[in-house]
């Protein structure tokens, strides 16, 4: 606890990140790998944890742990408290207009498939239309391909341009009698592009249409502020954004999960059940069936407490301040290219590396300790329209630093002259 | 007797070099050299050969000669796959179906001396099943005389 403390006073929200006090928070940035510090360019595949997670985690196994909303004991009743105020804190960190509107999943995943399976199946027929886009994670087409193939929706997808920027124009043509559902990411995890959704939740609405935010990336990057965003839905993921693994969280509102049914049936999401008849509990708990990721959920509000004590605005700040150095150090190697050029984006960086094989990019960015992901990225048909079979990719988080840039660049050069 | 003189010769110079990083760059000057010297048809780049489940693409083909000895040949466009591959290839190809279940993982550990991350070892152990997988006569181009080799 004392390194929430620590974090807390800390709090100042004009104030820049103080990078080299931020990194010291996070342990495992002190391993070396074959010998090497790490540097860690992989966060958008899941982010390293700071300490007051890691203790929170600890803490709450150690002090506060049983499960949730059943015994009548002093430990669950402490458990029980932990969980739920988890919940009030992420519903703050996103101001969502009630706590009611928090349900924990697993993850992203988990979240996008709850409601194509329970919004999807009551709401949705035959020759309904589903909007998508070119540039979804896998995690935001399938569960609607799995509707598709279960009731016969159609699926139509929004184009992208050559910058990566999404066609609004494409989209606003693409509303019909039959639209539905919008379902669309608030980031992309290839290319970095930050949808203007607050837009395009306004265009959908005025044709009266629901939209479903995939904030996996988003959340991290940009924050998300559900009433000024307005979503129906907004989907993301713990791990990502420097909470455990195992922990995601749907945002749904209040009146549209009230009208949905369960997703899974089991304990802990039933008010009275007999062989006959079964009523379910009002949302949250109505789609939260056994038990939950309890500690989990703890762990994520401590990630949540944690980037809030930095200040959002402070970490986009320094994020785009290393997005644009490692921009330029990259477009000064020769002959790298960087998928995803959109004005505002994230930082994400998809790249080549002339003809080299990213795949053998990446092994030899990994012997100099640089962590960097490689292949399609859970986006294959945006690998199709990019028209390559993979990328490397480097993902820069609060921790990242110069030094970081520098050792990726000299991993690179390193690359061009082992396999050139 | 199993004939592994070809994967002795690499396990042994593997052993020779002590650095880790100098063994990486072996993989990797192996993979070019391949390229180089003995390039893998373009027209055998195609699905029947391909072996699933790689992070990057893996192409393997199967030739039995009349004693039933399996020559293979493998490529990947990775240029250290493609060096993993080639040494796999050639340092279990000549054997028998019957002698090429006999390699196990402790072989391919040789192989390996830490210098590659976790991955790749285990897309080494892949590559082993999918060879043995061909010299049971399972693979799209190897000889069906195997099965009795096989127990
Ligand atoms: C944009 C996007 N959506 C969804 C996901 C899925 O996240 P998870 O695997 O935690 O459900 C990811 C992460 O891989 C992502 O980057």
């Amino acid at each position: 606890m004392t390194m929430a403390k620590v974090a807390t006073d800390r709090i100042d929200q004009t104030a820049a990140l103080d990078v080299a006090a931020a990194r010291a928070d996070f342990p495992i940035l002190k391993e070396t790998v074959y010998g090497r510090p790490l540097v860690y360019l992989d966060s958008a595949a899941s982010a390293q944890k700071p300490r007051a997670v890691l203790d929170a985690v600890q803490e709450a196994y150690e002090k506060r742990y049983s499960n949730v909303h059943r015994g009548a004991h002093r430990l669950s009743q402490l458990a029980t408290d932990a969980f739920e105020e988890a919940r009030e804190t992420v519903a703050r960190f996103i101001n969502a207009r009630s706590a009611d509107e928090i349900i924990f999943t697993r993850n992203a995943t988990e979240a996008i498939n709850l409601v194509a399976a329970s919004y999807g199946r009551t709401f949705l027929a035959a020759g309904d239309e589903i909007v998508l886009t070119e540039m979804e994670h896998h995690a935001n087409i399938v569960p609607w391909q799995l509707l598709r193939d279960q009731i016969g929706v159609v699926l139509r997808i929004v184009p992208i341009d050559d910058d990566g920027v999404l066609r609004l124009d494409s989209l606003a043509a693409l509303f019909g009698p039959r639209t539905r559902l919008v379902a669309v990411t608030h980031c992309s995890n290839v290319l970095g592009t930050v949808n203007p959704v607050q837009e395009i939740v306004r265009l959908a609405h005025d044709h009266g249409v629901p939209v479903v935010v995939d904030g996996s990336q988003g959340i991290v990057h940009a924050g998300a502020d559900m009433q000024a965003m307005d979503a129906d839905f907004y989907a993301f993921t713990g791990h990502k954004l420097y909470g455990p693994s195992g922990i995601g969280v749907l945002y749904g509102k209040q009146d549209l999960l009230e009208r949905m049914p369960p997703y899974q049936g089991g304990g802990e999401m039933i008010d009275h059940v007999s062989f006959a008849k079964t009523t379910f509990k009002t949302p949250p708990h109505r789609f939260e069936a056994g038990t939950p990721p309890i500690v989990q959920a703890i762990g994520l509000a401590a990630a949540v407490r944690y980037v809030s004590a930095l200040g959002m605005d402070a970490i986009r700040a320094h994020e785009q301040a290393l997005l644009a150095e490692a921009t330029a150090a990259l477009e000064q190697v020769g002959g790298v290219r960087i998928f995803g050029r959109a004005p505002g984006k994230a930082a994400i960086i998809s790249f080549l590396v002339g003809s080299l094989h990213p795949y053998d990019v990446a092994a030899v960015l990994d012997r100099d300790g640089v962590a960097v992901r490689v292949g399609q990225h859970c986006a294959e048909p945006l690998m199709a329209r990019l028209g390559v079979d993979g990328t490397a990719r480097a993902s820069f988080a609060l921790y990242n630093d110069g030094t970081d840039v520098e050792a990726l660049v000299k991993a690179i050069h390193k690359a061009k002259r082992l396999l050139g | 007797m199993t004939d592994l003189s070809r994967y002795e010769e690499f396990a042994e110079a593997l052993e020779m070099i002590d650095d880790e990083e100098m063994r990486f760059e072996y993989i990797i000057d192996l993979g070019r050299q391949y390229e180089r010297d003995d390039p893998f048809p373009q027209e055998w780049k195609i699905e029947t050969n391909l072996m699933h489940g790689c992070m990057s693409k893996v192409w393997i083909v199967d030739d039995v000669d009349d004693d039933g000895r399996h020559h293979f040949r493998g490529h990947s466009d990775a240029i250290i796959v493609n060096g993993l591959v080639g040494m796999m290839t050639e340092a279990f190809s000549g054997l028998t179906g019957a002698e090429l279940q006999t390699i196990t993982v402790d072989h391919v550990r040789r192989l390996n001396l830490g210098a590659l991350t976790t991955q790749r070892q285990v897309g080494m152990m892949a590559m082993l099943k999918h060879l043995q997988k061909l010299g049971r006569g399972n693979g799209a181009m190897a000889g069906a005389e195997n099965h009795d080799d096989h127990s």
